[in-house]
């Protein structure tokens, strides 16, 4: 228990924790400090002085070691010759700050004025005029003109890119460090710094690409004057004209709590749209961060490439049809084909959207499949971490296990409040085939090799160590005792170098290693899937299952297929083949790009991107979570939900299609966990902490960031299945054959179709690439950056080649969704040297 | 590569840190790159952060926060006088003026020869003996203290000398 310390701030009284800082404990009791270079998520480093306050601490008698009492045997209080930092002096006992004296007041405003007095004045230009935390100090606290001459102002460059994505303005810098700070305390990719001091002090960037961090645009958020933009946004639009709506974000299955911010606007002809995305405070989600995919990776929602109208194939050409042909012409291919229905739906659907899809294909008896290279989302559902998991409380007692997976490019917010948790004392065990950023912070790093991820976990279970890893210290052995000695563990499971068999035996084995050393059914306990889309947890609770191969003979028969927001053909173009595709299969694919699949199709329907519309996700912790229309409907255009329940109507079914609020009632009485579950219950908010009211017509001086407040819904942590796990499985599971093994692993930036419409993005995600040992590249004559030919799946692909000792021999890694069909391990061949069209 | 050039140096300066702290080695590799070329090149510091296992950012940091390291190019010979309130008063100003007059160049600038770069800095603890400077070259620091401009510009002519007979 930690001891609590009572002071007094300004004449009201307040018990804190001893330690904690009093701009913090000003805040607990409505006062709001002016800072600039404190920030509540990181050390204080007391640099820019507005913190000032007077601090008086009792008399000690130096004789007796009591306190001296005054006439009314009261302690007196001795104040300082001199005004302290509000954000560097921890509280203690019977101390009495004064934050609103004269003395005080003429501090802060002679801070304003020094700080001013080479900063522009171009608030009426500046993307932060509005919510600059500058200008409201200045109006606050500052002097109203400054006594500085104006021909010694310094004149700075004002359009330094530091990236392509982040802009500095160098005379607005404050120098206070925020930024630098941030991407080295928090995100530990210190790529930005100072250069020079005192005056000629600015921030810099070494790294290439410049800038060159996932979560760098967090730093114009916390950045307290315009110094830093970004590229998306900056001279884009003033924030008191946008409107602000609250979502989710639809990149990964951390479930980011975001804010859409739009506006209506003559520079897109007088459409609504997106301006910009900020992180909306979820502690126990993300708390006030997001990364740059979701912040950028939103452009696709708004792309002219959209689909607008129904497709119908008519001699062999899709041509545009009314939506009564359309749903008709599906509907009754729908009603013959009867059990013979296949539905593919992925996780990029919100949870309506997958109920009613899975309603309309069990209607007719037919089959509803989820798209995915991943398994154990039913096992996530039972062993799962329970109600009452925050990453940002783990610590000392946790062990986190993230096996197969390369966190910073799967869940990069993950990867934050993991490598924070291992910071705070949680015991990090990261087991993979590779190196990755999160070994950094490991106290346990277990090394396999690809095809052995199950097996290894499994080993952790009976623990048959200790096999040494070259270069650690720990083993196998040590890791396993670390787990199952841990008060509370959790696993996060991933795909790196796995296809859905080789998921399907490591969920299983991360599930039997919760439950043989009885991490589950508790809080901060249990299992953890980093999906590769956002609602994958969703479209599992939904019951839609992936197409295993002991489910391809029933699915074999499709007479039609029914294709929701996924890209079978573009992906892989041999998977529908193998499910014995015929030139007589009725093809009908909803979603909303002319995608390689909808190429092929009969019917093609356009959807609603999810940020015109409502709906529910469900986060890999099991959070559901609400999104809200943003943005204006394409015209002629339906949500998922709602073309699905046309489509059962036209069958003869009743699906709920008018609001998705209502088809989550249906959710919330048949799916057993999502019982009394309602979007009046979704939409609930709590206290969050640190409070980041400032800016726009938010309310308070302290926090100074531009992260929104939680308004609209922190989501609801999904009880465990109340069903006893059943007996897992284990498949082994083994990789065939010699030569050269590709596997798939994931990039945050990829070409994927909900990403490339970003161009701000193309930089980063770059061309197409294979990853080799330079001892396999050296037997293959390849040389690094040099342009290979490839052969994989019977097909030939050009790509990059990356050499990278981290890469084990004999492995080459390919990304997912970069232009290469990969679906899981397999053999290939790589050449030196494009290859030769004839 | 810095660690190609100078095996030996630069085993010798990573021993003497622990090898997980590995980053406390960057100030006298720095000093051994700047030794090298007069400065500190972007190449040396990508050869630095990679021994250091920083960022090269940060390494970039640390030349910039010290006044003593240069990434930018500059004369064999960098005289940097101290112009400080107690130099000042004992006429550090007008010896700098007049350097640089006798010189031909501007405070901050090199001589044509690319020989001499002359500075203006802050205090170099030698207030009672000003005016005075520091010279920094590849054979160090030196200091020259109770300086008039004719022993300043002995020192350069004696320089000047030395560079015509190498």
């Amino acid at each position: 228990m930690t001891k609590l310390v009572s002071l007094t701030i300004d004449g009201k009284q307040v018990t804190v924790p001893e330690g904690t800082l009093f701009v913090d404990a000003a805040k607990r009791v409505g006062i709001d400090i002016p800072v600039f270079c404190y920030h509540p998520k990181m050390e204080p480093v007391g640099m820019c002085r507005m913190c000032l306050v007077d601090v008086g601490r009792p008399m000690i008698d130096r004789a007796t070691g009591q306190p001296v009492m005054d006439e009314n045997g009261a302690p007196k209080i001795q104040f300082g010759a001199k005004l302290d930092t509000a954000c560097t002096t921890p509280v203690s006992e019977g101390m009495v700050v004064i934050g609103a004296s004269d003395k005080v007041k003429a501090a802060r405003k002679d801070i304003v004025e020094f700080i001013l007095t080479s900063h522009p004045l171009d608030c009426p230009v500046c993307d932060k005029g509005g919510e600059c935390p500058l200008q409201n100090l200045t109006m606050a606290y500052g002097p109203g003109e400054t006594r500085f001459l104006y021909d010694d102002k310094l004149h700075l460059a004002k359009q330094v890119p530091l990236g392509e994505l982040i802009y500095l303005d160098r005379e607005r810098c404050i120098q206070c460090g925020r930024c630098v700070r941030f991407q080295d305390e928090i995100v530990d990719d210190p790529v930005i710094g100072f250069f020079n001091r005192g005056r000629s002090l600015e921030i810099v960037t070494h790294s290439d690409p410049g800038f060159d961090s996932v979560f760098s645009g967090n730093t114009t958020d916390i950045c307290p004057v315009g110094a830093l933009t970004t590229a998306d946004f900056r001279f884009g639009a003033r924030p008191w004209e946008l409107k602000s709506t609250s979502s989710i974000c639809s990149q990964c299955p951390v479930g980011c709590n975001i804010t859409f911010n739009v506006r209506r606007e003559a520079a897109s002809g007088g459409k609504t749209v997106i301006k910009r995305v900020m992180p909306r405070q979820n502690e126990t989600v993300n708390e006030i961060w997001i990364c740059d995919k979701g912040r950028f990776g939103y452009h696709y929602t708004e792309s002219d490439d959209r689909l607008t109208t129904p497709l119908i194939r008519k001699n062999g050409e899709l041509t545009p049809a009314s939506w009564d042909e359309a749903l008709g012409l599906v509907a009754s291919r729908f009603s013959a084909a009867g059990e013979g229905l296949l539905t593919l739906g992925s996780g990029r659907l919100s949870n309506e959207d997958l109920f009613n899809l899975r309603q309309l294909t069990e209607g007719v008896k037919g089959k509803a499949a989820l798209y995915t290279h991943m398994a154990g989302g039913d096992l996530t559902a039972q062993v799962g971490v329970a109600p009452g998991t925050d990453f940002g409380e783990m610590g000392k007692g946790t062990a986190i296990l993230v096996a197969a997976s390369d966190l910073y490019e799967e869940a990069p917010i993950w990867f934050l409040r993991i490598k924070q948790a291992a910071e705070r004392g949680a015991t990090l065990i990261v087991a993979n085939a590779r190196p990755t950023k999160l070994e950094a912070y490991a106290s346990h790093v277990i090394r396999y090799r690809y095809g052995a991820e199950a097996e290894t976990i499994a080993a952790m279970t009976v623990d048959r160590g200790p096999t040494t890893v070259a270069g650690h210290p720990s083993s196998v052995a040590d890791a396993s005792k670390a787990f199952a000695e841990a008060e509370n563990a959790v696993i996060l499971f991933g795909s790196d170098g796995l296809g859905l068999e080789g998921s399907q035996a490591l969920s299983a084995a991360c599930a039997n290693l919760l439950v043989a050393t009885r991490h589950v059914g508790r809080a901060n306990n249990g299992l953890v899937g980093v999906w590769s889309r956002a609602n994958d947890q969703g479209a599992w609770d939904m019951g839609l299952r992936p197409l295993t191969v002991d489910r391809r003979p029933e699915l074999q028969s499709a007479k039609a297929i029914y294709v929701v927001a996924a890209d079978p053909f573009g992906d892989d173009p041999g998977l529908l083949a193998t499910f014995n595709l015929q030139p007589a299969t009725f093809l009908v694919v909803q979603d909303l790009f002319l995608t390689e699949t909808a190429r092929r199709a009969d019917v093609v329907l356009p959807a609603q991107a999810f940020t015109e519309r409502e709906g529910a996700y469900t986060s890999g912790e099991r959070r559901v979570q609400r999104f809200y229309p943003a943005a204006p409907a394409r015209p002629d255009t339906w949500p998922d939900f709602a073309i699905t329940a046309q489509i059962a109507q036209k069958m003869g079914s009743i699906l709920e299609g008018r609001v998705p609020a209502a088809v989550f009632t249906q959710i919330a009485a048949t799916v057993a966990a999502y019982a009394g579950l309602s979007y009046r219950k979704l939409a609930e908010t709590n206290d969050q902490w640190p409070s980041v009211g400032s800016g726009v017509r938010r309310k308070g001086l302290y926090f100074s960031g531009t992260a929104y407040e939680n308004k609209q819904g922190v989501g609801i942590h999904l009880p465990l299945s109340p069903t006893p796990l059943p007996p897992v499985n284990m498949q082994s599971f083994h990789l065939q054959g010699e030569g050269l093994l590709a596997v798939p692993v994931t990039c945050l930036y990829d070409r994927g179709q909900t990403v490339y419409p970003s161009a701000l993005l193309h930089q980063r995600i770059g061309e197409v690439w294979v990853a080799l040992h330079p001892a396999d590249a050296e037997r293959l004559g390849v040389v690094a950056n040099s342009r290979v030919s490839l052969t994989l799946g019977g097909a030939e692909f050009d790509a990059t080649a990356r050499l990278d000792e981290s890469v084990p021999q004999g492995v080459a890694l390919i990304p997912r969704s970069m232009g290469i069909p990969i679906n899981g391990p397999e053999a290939v061949e790589i050449r030196a040297g494009e290859r030769v069209v004839l | 590569m810095l660690a190609e050039k100078y095996p030996l140096e630069t085993q010798n300066i990573l021993a003497k840190y622990p090898p997980d702290q590995k980053r406390s080695a960057v100030m006298p590799l720095l000093y051994l790159a700047q030794r090298e070329s007069g400065y500190v090149t972007k190449a040396a510091m990508q050869d630095i952060a990679a021994l250091c296992e920083m960022s090269v950012t940060e390494v970039a940091s640390i030349v910039g926060f010290y006044s003593l390291y240069y990434d930018k190019p500059a004369g064999k010979y960098r005289v940097q006088v101290c112009t400080d309130l107690p130099c000042a008063l004992r006429g550090a100003d007008e010896f700098l003026s007049k350097l640089c007059e006798n010189l031909g160049i501007k405070v901050g600038e090199t001589t044509p020869d690319g020989l001499v770069t002359v500075e203006a800095v802050m205090c170099l603890a030698g207030c009672d003996k000003a005016p005075m400077f520091q010279t920094q070259s590849s054979e160090g620091i030196t200091y020259h203290e109770n300086q008039t401009i004719e022993s300043a510009l002995e020192v350069i002519d004696a320089w000047r000398q030395q560079e015509k007979q190498a």
